[in-house]
């Protein structure tokens, strides 16, 4: 992620070093006094509910213990709740059906989001402004809202997917409610709510692309599909890692739409990690194992980030 | 190797300043923009045009592309269906405190991060940076029990207290304070001002664009988050408006109630949209500045 960010600032208090006058010194106390009552509210907050929480997600994973049940009745079984993950045939799916339901988000929104985002800084293309916020404001609206809408354009012959493709003669997939259709009816859920933003983020990563880069191409010979390919492309790559992430942190926790439409089915085949944590803490009390989902959930991010950030230092 | 570069510029003059004309090429070009606002736009048409329609329209085998007989009565009944009226303000309270607190939390430790030295300061920062991407799913265990050991469970504070503080709130802040001139802060304190006093009257003025963008991106997290409410409430009456809908969700199975489910989704999604058309201009540009550097 270091990518994305300029070094850090030069800061204007050097709270280290001897201070050349006493009053100096002085200021230097007070700054960092002011330091200290700035920052503290932001780190207690983040401390006390996100990294004890953190902590604590493991530890759990380690025992057997029901949430509602004091958590000092907790009881240790080691690795269990991970052997559970890894032998129980619904963590397994769940598992699977995440891998799957990322890899598949992340191949059809990023290309897609490149093209977009080149039409986008089509020079002198009229309306591109009003397209940009049209395509942005789907990821405003509340992800229930968002569902509401789907399953209607989903629904089996009322729905308007199902109409268009009988008149022209071509059976539905039958989206929701067939095993092999669901999961990727909720890719493209995820992919119609999610594109804009990708589309806003690497047309940013575009503007910072130096004019004259392309000016040399031209005189170079170079035609547009080849300035694409070897200017915009590489001088996108770091806009392009963090999208890549981040379309990964987004889709790696699909809750909303899979407890709301499909609740894991049919047949497990829309059972997510974060669908599959939340079931089996909250309806089957299982904290420990969930938590061991949890916590798989977590390497699995950590693995993807391994791998891109290995990969650019390859290619530095 | 200059004298290359102008008749470069030189050839590349006409066609910028002339007036293109409508090529093959750039019709298909705007084709495929109007493709582009026709895809994302679509469901957005049919969630009015479903609320608008009656229970019987909405059966109908194929479907009508527009309601045949307009009618708004689906969006009054809608409150009397379940309690939206009660749940809107639940959101209201929600998004309105987790994002003043996010906002302040952010501009006071953006601040440090960008004008303070001190000994692990990076590394702080980069771990500040890191729970940006932890997904929250993976934390609800533990939290539901600390929050519930507090014994805030089923309570508004309960709702909001783990929410108060956002690690992307800073890092947006961070990246714009770093931007204000040393020169005008050193100035300030030569002057004797005090460091919140040099925050509030000298930085803050300089960081409407970063405020808006931030409260634009907290509004919409916060009236749209859902597990964790989902996780913590019981009562019906403390529930936000994404809950209430999910609620409503049920009663799509019958059809006297589709087109009043669609009502309830269409105003819950009215105040982020409003918020994010009013801020547009301002918001894009600053979401843009955090993938970029």
């Amino acid at each position: 992620m270091t990518v994305m960010l300029e070094s850090p600032g030069r800061g204007t208090i050097r709270a280290r070093g001897v201070p050349p006058t006493a009053r100096r010194g002085t200021a230097v106390k007070r700054h960092r006094l002011a330091a200290v009552g700035f920052l503290s509210p932001a780190l207690v907050l983040i401390l006390v509910f996100i990294a004890v929480p953190m902590v604590m997600t493991f530890w759990i994973s380690l025992h057997r213990w029901s949430m509602f049940t004091p958590i000092t009745d907790m009881d240790w079984v080691g690795l269990d709740n991970y052997r559970a993950v890894v032998t129980g045939s619904t963590h397994l799916a769940a598992l699977r059906n995440t891998v799957v339901y990322v890899a598949l988000s992340a191949a059809i929104t990023i290309p897609l989001a490149v093209l977009l985002a080149l039409l986008l800084y089509v020079p002198r293309l009229r309306g591109r402004g009003l397209v940009r916020v049209i395509l942005f404001a789907t990821y405003v609206v509340p992800t229930v809202a968002i569902v509401i809408v789907w399953s209607n354009l989903y629904a089996p012959s009322y729905g308007p997917i199902d109409a268009t493709l009988s008149a022209l003669g071509v059976t539905s997939p039958g989206w929701l409610s067939n095993p092999s259709s669901a999961l990727i009816s909720l890719v493209i859920f995820n992919v119609w709510q999610m594109l804009g933003y990708y589309v806003v983020l690497l047309v940013a990563g575009l503007t910072q692309i130096p004019e004259e880069v392309y000016e040399a191409a031209r005189i170079d010979g170079a035609g547009p599909i080849r300035q694409t390919v070897s200017i915009t492309i590489p001088l996108l790559r770091n806009t392009l890692v963090f999208v890549f992430l981040m379309t990964v942190v987004n889709s790696i926790q699909v809750f909303d739409p899979v407890y709301l439409l499909t609740q894991g089915g049919p047949a497990n085949s829309t059972n997510v990690l974060s669908f599959d944590i939340q079931r089996t803490a909250f309806q089957n009390g299982l904290a420990g194992e969930a938590s061991a989902l949890a916590f798989s959930l977590l390497i699995l991010l950590c693995l993807v980030a391994a791998v891109v950030s290995k990969g650019l230092r390859r290619r530095t | 190797m200059s004298t290359v570069t102008t008749t470069g510029r030189d050839l590349q003059r006409p066609t910028r300043r002339g007036r293109r004309r409508m090529t093959p090429g750039r019709l298909a070009l705007y084709v495929v923009l109007v493709l582009a606002a026709a895809i994302p736009l679509f469901p957005l048409y049919w969630l009015v045009i479903a609320s608008l329609k009656g229970p019987q329209e909405f059966g109908r085998i194929p479907p009508t592309w527009f309601p045949m007989d307009p009618s708004f009565e689906a969006f009054s009944r809608v409150f009397e269906v379940v309690p939206f009226g009660q749940s809107f303000l639940n959101s209201a309270l929600i998004t309105g405190v987790c994002s003043v607190s996010v906002l302040i939390t952010s501009v006071l430790a953006g601040y440090v991060f960008a004008k303070y030295q001190f000994r692990g300061r990076d590394a702080l920062f980069w771990a500040v940076i890191g729970t940006m991407f932890l997904p929250p799913i993976v934390t609800l265990v533990p939290l539901y029990h600390l929050v519930s050991s507090m014994g805030l469970s089923d309570t508004y504070a309960g709702v909001m207290l783990p929410w108060l503080v956002n690690a992307f709130g800073i890092f947006l802040m961070r990246q714009f304070i770093a931007d204000v001139p040393d020169e005008l802060i050193d100035a300030a304190r030569i002057d004797g001002a005090g460091e919140l006093r040099i925050l509030t009257r000298i930085v803050l003025p300089l960081l409407r664009p970063a405020v808006v963008t931030l409260l634009v991106f907290t509004v919409v997290y916060y009236w749209n988050n859902f597990l964790w409410p989902l996780s913590i409430l019981q009562s019906e009456d403390k529930y936000p408006i994404v809950l209430t809908l999910s609620r409503l969700l049920s009663y799509s199975t019958s059809v006297q109630y589709q087109n009043v489910v669609m009502a309830g989704a269409l105003i819950a999604s009215l105040p982020t949209l409003a918020v994010f058309l009013l801020a547009q201009r301002v918001f894009v540009q600053g979401i843009a500045r955090t993938g970029v550097k």
